[in-house]
């Protein structure tokens, strides 16, 4: 295992959008806002999307990894829509956001 | 110049990233996510991803941070402050797949730096012709392509429907 923090290195790139994932994860383990969730679900997307770009360049397979970038994109966008409409409509329903209240399905 | 442009927005990124994790409120979290973003974006510029780093900045910094902006504005001001006693349990779930990964991806470049041991050096060049290309090529991506701009459509329907008030649970 060798770690190089030049950028002309892969492994620069992967440690930033590790540690871009582990800040989204403690984000999402330690919140109980639904719009935190979201906040952190964000973060760990890209740094998917970081990664994908990431081997596309230094992994030689071309722009394949590009093209899927967008797509996450495209797919974060929408899910960041339906996901906040979902959330309004928590709060039109239980006057909250915090998903420790929303227990409907528990009854 | 290009490695002090890859250390900038790699601290903007990590440094935003670790204040949406520990800041207190809300809205401070929100305009953390916008410093991470864009240091992703200039990250991709960085990788000669040019039109991936336009569209996130475009997509992510525009759309996605108002949409998380007007939720913020729509929803009751609630104290959001985690009490400290919280990290601890979550923080060493986070260390336990941060080694994980560590391992993971030490492996992997490790065999990519095996793999082009010269040192890989691509030349940097727009990539938004051959990222159009691909999209409305038939042996490249054309249905996933329209596939996206279907769900696009429905999802714009979905989030207006599911948003809409007086509808009883």
């Amino acid at each position: 295992m060798e770690f190089s923090l030049s950028p002309d290195n892969i492994s620069a790139y992967l440690i930033v959008s590790g540690l871009l994932f582990l800040f989204g994860v403690l984000t999402i383990l330690t919140r109980r806002n639904a719009i935190y969730i979201l906040l952190g679900v964000e973060l760990i997307l890209n740094a998917a999307n970081l990664n994908f770009v990431a081997f596309s360049r230094f992994g030689g397979f071309g722009i394949d990894g590009q093209i899927f970038a967008v797509f996450i994109i495209i797919l974060a966008a929408s899910e960041a829509a339906v996901a906040l409409a979902i959330i309004l409509q928590i709060f039109n329903n239980y006057g909250t956001v915090d998903l420790t209240e929303t227990n409907l399905m528990k009854k | 110049m290009s490695v002090l442009m890859f250390w900038f927005f790699a601290l903007l990124a990590v440094v935003g990233a670790a204040m949406v994790a520990f800041l207190g409120r809300l809205i401070n979290s929100a305009f953390a996510l916008v410093m991470a973003l864009i240091g992703v974006a200039g990250l991709y510029w960085t990788l000669g991803a040019d039109f991936i780093g336009t569209t996130q900045i475009l997509l992510y910094v525009g759309g996605v941070t108002v949409l998380i902006l007007y939720a913020v504005m729509l929803t009751p001001k609630e104290s959001t402050r985690v009490p400290w006693i919280r990290f601890v349990p979550a923080g060493v779930l986070t260390l336990a797949v941060g080694i994980l990964l560590l391992t993971a991806f030490g492996g992997v470049a490790t065999a990519l730096n095996t793999l082009h041991s010269g040192g890989l050096e691509q030349p940097l060049e727009p990539t938004a012709a051959a990222i159009g290309e691909a999209f409305l090529d038939r042996e490249g991506y054309l249905i996933p392509f329209e596939l996206a701009s279907v769900l696009l459509l429905v999802v714009v329907v979905g989030a207006v429907f599911i948003a809409r008030r007086k509808r009883e649970v």
